[in-house]
C-alpha cells in the first residue's frame, strides 16, 4: 500500500534525517490478540499519520476496540508490536501516554461524585498537570464540552449524552498530541453529534492527531482525513479517505468526443468499455488507468479528461465487509498503485 | 528535534506527584456513602457494648462474662481493647475487604480503572495507591473504634487505672500505651486481610466476589480451628493469630505470642500483595 510505504520510511531513526517525512503518531505491526481459541485481532498493520483524523470503521466485533486497547497499552498483544508517539509499548507507556487522551468503551465515572469531582479525580492522575492548574484545567474542559451548567450534579443523574461529554472532557484535560475516541457519538442527539464533530475539527486544526472509531459511516465521512477499515479482526483497507473513495470504484470515466474510435481502440486492447455521458466508461479490471490512457492517446483519441467516479463510503464499506472474497484488501492495494501511477 | 527526542527517550517519564495520588484516593474513598455508613455503624459497636456491659455489671450481679468481660466492670479504659478484639474477627476484615473490592474490582467494573491506567499511572504504582487507601482506612476504622470505645468506657464504666488480666493495676500512662499497642496490632492484622482481599480484587471485576471470598475464608478458618483433627493447620490460619493478642493486657506482657501473631500476619500481607502485584501487572484491562 503506497501510503504506508511512504510513511514507514518516516518512522524511528529516520526522523533524525533532514527530510521531513510524514511521522506516525501510532503504528502497529503484525498485531495479534487471542482470547483462548478466539482470535480477536490478527495481523493488524495500522498507520496513524501525525496530524490526521483517522476513522476506524468496522462492523461490531471486527476488532476496533481491541486494537485501540492495545494501542493504549491496556491490553498486551499476543504477538506484534505497537509504537505510540515514537515509543514502543508497553515499556514506553510512561513517556507516550501523558500526551494521549482517550475515551474507550464508553465513559467510566463514579456515580456518587459530581461531574466536576469526577474530572478532578481524573486530573489528579494526569502527569502533565501541575497541581496548581488542576482546577482551571477541569473548568476549561467542562466549558469546552458544554457541561459547565451541570458540573455540580452527580454523575448518577446524567443523561447518556452528558456522560459521553464528560468522557470527552476528561480526554481534553491536557493539550494532547493524540486523542483516541472510541464510539464518541454513542447515545448523543444530533446536536451532540455536531458538537463532537466540532471538537474533532478544533483538535485537528490545532495539530492534534485524532483516532476515532465509529460504525456511523456518515460520521467518519464528515470528520476524517484518513480511514482504516477493519473486518474480522484485520485491516482490509486504509489510507486517505479521498483516495480510498476514488479507488473504491473500479472504473475510469473518459471525456472524449471520439466515442466510436475510443471504443474500437480499447476493444482491440481487450479492455472492456462502454459509451457513457460525454465519453466512455472503462472498467479497470485486468488493466490500469495508465494503460488505458496510453492506448487511447497512442491511437490519437482526443482525451479531454479522465476521472475516477466517487463512490460513497457506504458502498466501499459494504464491498469490503459484506463480501467475503479473500483478496479484497489486495484489490484495494492494486487500485492504489494504479492511482499513484495515474498522477 | 533529534536532541529533544534523545532526551525524551532517556529521561524518566513525568509522573503525577505521589502525594497528590494518595490524597485523591483518600478523598475518593471518604466521599463514598458506603465508607461513611460503614464507619458510622462501626462506631455504634463500642457504644452498644459499653451500655450493655455497664447494665450487666452495674446491678451487682457479678462479672459480665469470662476473660476480658469478667474484669471490665468499673474499668472503662479496657472497653476500647475489648471492642477492638470484638471487631477483629469479622467487622474490621469485612470493612477492609469492601474497600479492597471497591479499589480494583469496583473500579474495573465502573470503567474508571482504565482511565487511571491511560493517564497513565504505572500498574505497580496504582496498586501501591490502592493498598495505601485500604491501609489508611483500616487504620481510620481502628481509630474510630478506639476513640469511641475510650469515651464510652469512661462514661459508662468509669475511669481509673486499668486492671490487667493478671490482676495488677496499671497506671494511666501504661494503660494508654497498651491501648495504642492493641491498635497497632489489630491494624496490622486487618492489613493482612486487606492484602489478600486486594489480590482477589485484582482477579475479578465483581466486588461481591471479593467480599464473599474473604468472608468465606474467615468462616472456614474459624470452623477449621474447632476440629482437633486439623490442629496441624492451626499455625497457618490467620484467625488463630488473633486470640493470643489478648496477652497485651497481661502484666508483664509476654511478647513471644504477639510476635508470632504479627509474623503470621506479615506472611499473609506479603503473599497477598505479591499476588496482587503479579495480577495487576499482567492482566488485560
Amino acid at each position: 500500500m503506497t501510503t504506508s510505504t511512504s510513511a514507514r520510511a518516516g518512522v524511528g531513526p529516520a526522523r533524525a534525517g533532514s527530510t521531513p517525512a510524514p511521522a506516525l503518531a501510532a503504528r502497529t505491526r503484525g498485531l495479534r490478540k487471542t482470547y483462548g481459541s478466539t482470535v480477536a485481532v490478527d495481523n493488524v498493520d495500522l498507520d496513524l499519520p501525525e496530524g490526521a483524523v483517522l476513522g476506524m470503521l468496522g462492523p461490531n466485533g471486527s476488532g476496533k476496540t481491541t486494537t485501540i486497547r492495545m494501542l493504549l497499552g491496556l491490553v498486551r498483544p499476543t504477538r506484534g508490536e505497537v509504537e505510540l508517539l515514537g515509543h514502543a509499548l508497553p515499556d514506553g507507556a510512561g513517556h507516550a501516554l501523558p500526551h494521549v487522551g482517550a475515551l474507550v468503551e464508553g465513559p467510566g465515572f463514579h456515580p456518587f461524585l459530581s461531574g466536576r469531582e469526577n474530572l478532578r479525580r481524573a486530573a489528579a492522575f494526569e502527569p502533565l498537570l501541575a497541581s496548581g492548574s488542576i482546577r482551571g484545567a477541569v473548568e476549561d474542559a467542562l466549558e469546552r464540552v458544554g457541561l459547565s451548567p451541570a458540573a455540580h450534579r452527580r454523575y448518577r443523574g446524567y443523561s447518556l449524552g452528558m456522560k459521553q461529554r464528560l468522557g470527552l472532557a476528561s480526554a481534553l484535560l491536557v493539550p494532547r498530541r493524540l486523542i483516541v475516541l472510541d464510539e464518541p457519538t454513542n447515545g448523543l442527539d444530533p446536536a451532540g453529534t455536531r458538537e463532537i464533530r466540532r471538537v474533532i475539527a478544533e483538535l485537528h486544526a490545532a495539530g492534534s492527531t485524532v483516532l476515532v472509531s465509529s460504525h456511523l459511516l456518515s460520521e467518519i465521512e464528515a470528520t476524517c482525513t484518513h480511514v482504516a477499515v477493519l473486518h474480522r479482526g484485520t485491516v482490509v483497507a486504509q489510507g486517505e479517505l479521498a483516495e480510498l473513495l476514488r479507488s473504491g470504484s473500479q472504473a475510469l470515466m473518459i471525456t472524449t468526443p471520439d466515442v466510436e474510435e475510443g471504443l474500437n481502440v480499447l476493444r482491440a486492447s481487450r479492455i472492456s468499455a462502454r459509451p457513457a455521458e460525454d465519453g466512455l466508461r472503462v472498467e479497470l479490471t485486468g488493466t490500469s488507468a495508465p494503460d488505458v490512457l496510453r492506448a487511447l492517446v497512442g491511437a490519437g483519441v482526443a482525451v479531454h479528461e479522465a476521472t475516477r467516479p466517487h463512490t460513497g463510503l457506504e458502498d466501499l464499506f459494504a464491498r469490503l465487509t459484506e463480501d467475503d472474497g479473500p483478496d479484497r484488501g489486495a484489490e484495494i492495494d492494486v487500485a492504489f498503485e494504479a492511482e499513484e501511477e495515474l498522477r | 528535534m533529534t536532541a529533544e527526542t534523545l532526551v525524551a527517550a532517556t529521561a524518566r517519564p513525568r509522573r503525577a506527584p505521589t502525594g497528590r495520588l494518595l490524597a485523591s484516593e483518600l478523598r475518593w474513598m471518604l466521599r463514598r456513602p458506603r465508607t461513611l455508613i460503614g464507619l458510622g455503624l462501626l462506631a455504634l459497636v463500642p457504644v452498644l457494648a459499653g451500655i450493655g456491659l455497664s447494665i450487666a455489671t452495674g446491678d451487682g450481679s457479678g462479672p459480665a462474662g469470662e476473660g476480658l468481660a469478667a474484669i471490665i466492670g468499673g474499668n472503662g479504659l479496657l472497653l476500647p481493647i475489648f471492642v477492638l478484639f470484638l471487631s477483629l474477627p469479622l467487622l474490621l476484615p469485612l470493612l477492609s475487604a469492601v474497600w479492597a473490592a471497591d479499589g480494583l474490582a469496583g473500579e474495573t467494573a465502573n470503567g474508571t480503572l482504565r482511565g487511571l491506567l491511560v493517564a497513565p499511572v504505572g500498574r505497580a504504582r496504582l496498586l501501591a495507591v490502592k493498598a495505601f487507601g485500604v491501609a489508611a482506612l483500616s487504620f481510620v476504622a481502628v481509630v474510630v473504634v478506639t476513640v469511641v470505645g475510650l469515651i464510652t468506657g469512661l462514661i459508662t464504666l468509669g475511669g481509673g487505672g486499668m486492671i490487667s488480666l493478671s490482676g495488677t493495676t496499671l497506671s494511666l500512662g501504661d494503660s494508654l500505651a497498651r491501648i495504642g499497642l492493641v491498635m497497632l496490632l489489630v491494624t496490622f492484622q486487618t492489613w493482612a486481610v486487606g492484602a489478600v482481599a486486594l489480590a482477589i480484587s485484582a482477579c475479578t471485576e465483581h466486588p461481591l466476589v471479593v467480599v464473599s471470598s474473604v468472608l468465606a475464608g474467615l468462616i472456614t478458618f474459624q470452623v477449621f480451628s474447632l476440629f482437633s483433627a486439623l490442629d496441624w493447620l492451626q499455625p497457618f490460619l490467620l484467625t488463630s493469630a488473633w486470640d493470643p493478642l489478648a496477652n497485651v493486657i497481661s502484666d508483664p506482657i509476654p511478647w513471644q505470642p504477639l510476635w508470632e501473631s504479627t509474623g503470621l500476619a506479615a506472611c499473609y500481607l506479603l503473599i497477598g500483595l505479591s499476588l496482587a502485584l503479579w495480577r495487576v501487572t499482567t492482566k488485560d484491562s
